[in-house]
């Protein structure tokens, strides 16, 4: 089950427990957390953290009417509640249960657009402060562009893996790269390499192909 | 002791309000269900005040929130996974976070619901579970005895959800002595422990 060796650090994590963090960035941890059991337990405990915190709050009285009310309504709550369930537990092992909401069926149906010979995107959505949720497939021993990017950018590896210049990462590894470190991620040869990727501001590719799509990524921001 | 009484009226609480959980789950009792609703109803409106203070409107709509989700979720509630005041602090959270998103000034296709799966995760061994209960005193006990300074920033972050830039522009100091005194928090409960 602890396949990652490279982790979100605690102030993410807690940030999460305590439902602050940014959703696009709780897509990634969310994604990281299937793949980490240690995580999950340390999130446990930041939960519990704020389980006491509430505890321990001076209770402010709810009124008759707000209980009443809700208990007339009890009955006709059931009845809504049986499709949601079912929806809930479709059955497709490999991709995350966050990401769900977006992915259909398989990753390979998805309307990959080519970024150059070795990359192809899909853009997921956008969160409300702006950041680009999108996935990033590598093909085996293929590089990804060098690039600087104007915020951090958080990428959980979901199939295959890459290396860098800072060394080798597999399935459900979570990193965070801010905005002065460029770095090379080259998939390794035996399969292609899918990550999710969180970025906060445009991103500036710095290769050729990058400066002809340029223009257009900065339009698509604008 | 004074904290002894004090440790054994919460644990006596949460055991009444297990058996009341249980109850809603498999007998679809109402009664029961009222009890939780008496006992968690104004801690769900205090935890919405400490964000919001005096919007009542919005506490009561957290309150419907989380106690709808309570009755539909009872039989999900798993003991293993997560004690119920554990349980009710991430559905209030959920919750909130679904009613910013909701309300807020810019849209975002992404839905939380399926983010925050707390309790579907694979439970603990054994030897967790052992050690869940000395967890949770160290830290009830632990967040009285901390500094002001510390509990005063786990409570922005926790209760009034805040980040830690927010914390740090809020309360006029250094984002880096924000995240420090976090930690330190979060070290002496013991939470950030790797097991
Ligand atoms: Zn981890």
């Amino acid at each position: 089950m602890n396949k990652s060796v490279n982790h979100p650090y605690d102030e993410l994590l807690t940030a999460y427990s305590a439902g602050s963090l940014p959703l696009s960035q709780a897509l990634c941890i969310s994604a990281h957390l299937e793949h980490c059991q240690s995580c999950g337990q340390k999130l446990q405990r930041l939960n519990r953290v704020g389980s006491q915190m509430m505890q321990q709050l001076k209770p402010a009285p709810a009124s008759a009417d707000l209980k009443n009310q809700l208990l007339d309504r009890l009955d006709s709550l059931t009845e809504e509640q049986a499709p949601v369930e079912s929806k809930a537990s479709e059955p497709d092992s490999s991709i995350p249960r966050c990401l769900r909401q977006f992915i259909e069926s398989r990753y390979e149906d998805l309307p990959w657009k080519r970024v150059s010979t070795d990359i192809h995107s899909v853009e997921l959505c956008r969160d409300s402060n702006g950041a680009r949720v999108e996935l990033l497939k590598i093909r085996p021993g293929g590089s990804a562009t060098t690039h600087t990017h104007l915020g951090d950018e958080y990428t959980v590896i979901l199939e295959g893996s890459f290396s860098d210049e800072s060394g080798l990462y597999g399935q459900g590894d979570f990193m965070v790269k801010g905005t002065r470190d460029k770095h090379t991620p080259v998939a390794t040869r035996d399969r292609e390499c899918i990550c999710l990727a969180v970025t906060e501001g445009p991103i500036q590719f710095t290769g050729f192909i990058s400066r002809l799509l340029n223009p257009f990524i900065r339009r698509s921001y604008a | 002791m004074p904290g002894m009484t004090k440790r054994k009226d919460s644990g006596e609480k949460l055991a009444q309000m297990s058996l009341c959980i249980t109850d809603v789950a498999e007998n679809r009792d109402k009664a029961a269900f009222a009890r939780l609703f008496d006992h968690y109803a104004p801690l769900i409106r205090a935890y919405s005040l400490a964000r919001e203070p005096a919007a009542d409107l919005v506490a009561d709509e957290l309150v419907q929130e989380v106690m709808t989700r309570v009755w539909l979720k009872a039989a999900s509630y798993n003991p293993r996974l997560a004690n119920l005041n554990t349980w009710i602090f991430t559905l209030a959270r959920n919750c909130r976070i679904d009613y910013l998103r909701r309300n807020s000034r810019y849209a975002t296709e992404i839905d939380p619901t399926d983010i925050f799966n707390d309790m579907e995760d694979e439970g603990p061994g054994p030897f967790q579970l052992a050690q869940q209960s000395r967890v949770e005193e160290n830290i009830r006990a632990g967040l009285k005895q901390l500094p002001r300074e510390q509990s005063e920033i786990l409570t922005k972050v926790y209760l009034e959800g805040k980040s830690h830039q927010q914390a740090s522009d809020e309360l006029k100091l250094p984002l880096g002595t924000v995240k420090s005194r976090v930690r330190l928090a979060l070290k002496k409960l013991e939470v950030l422990v790797t097991r």
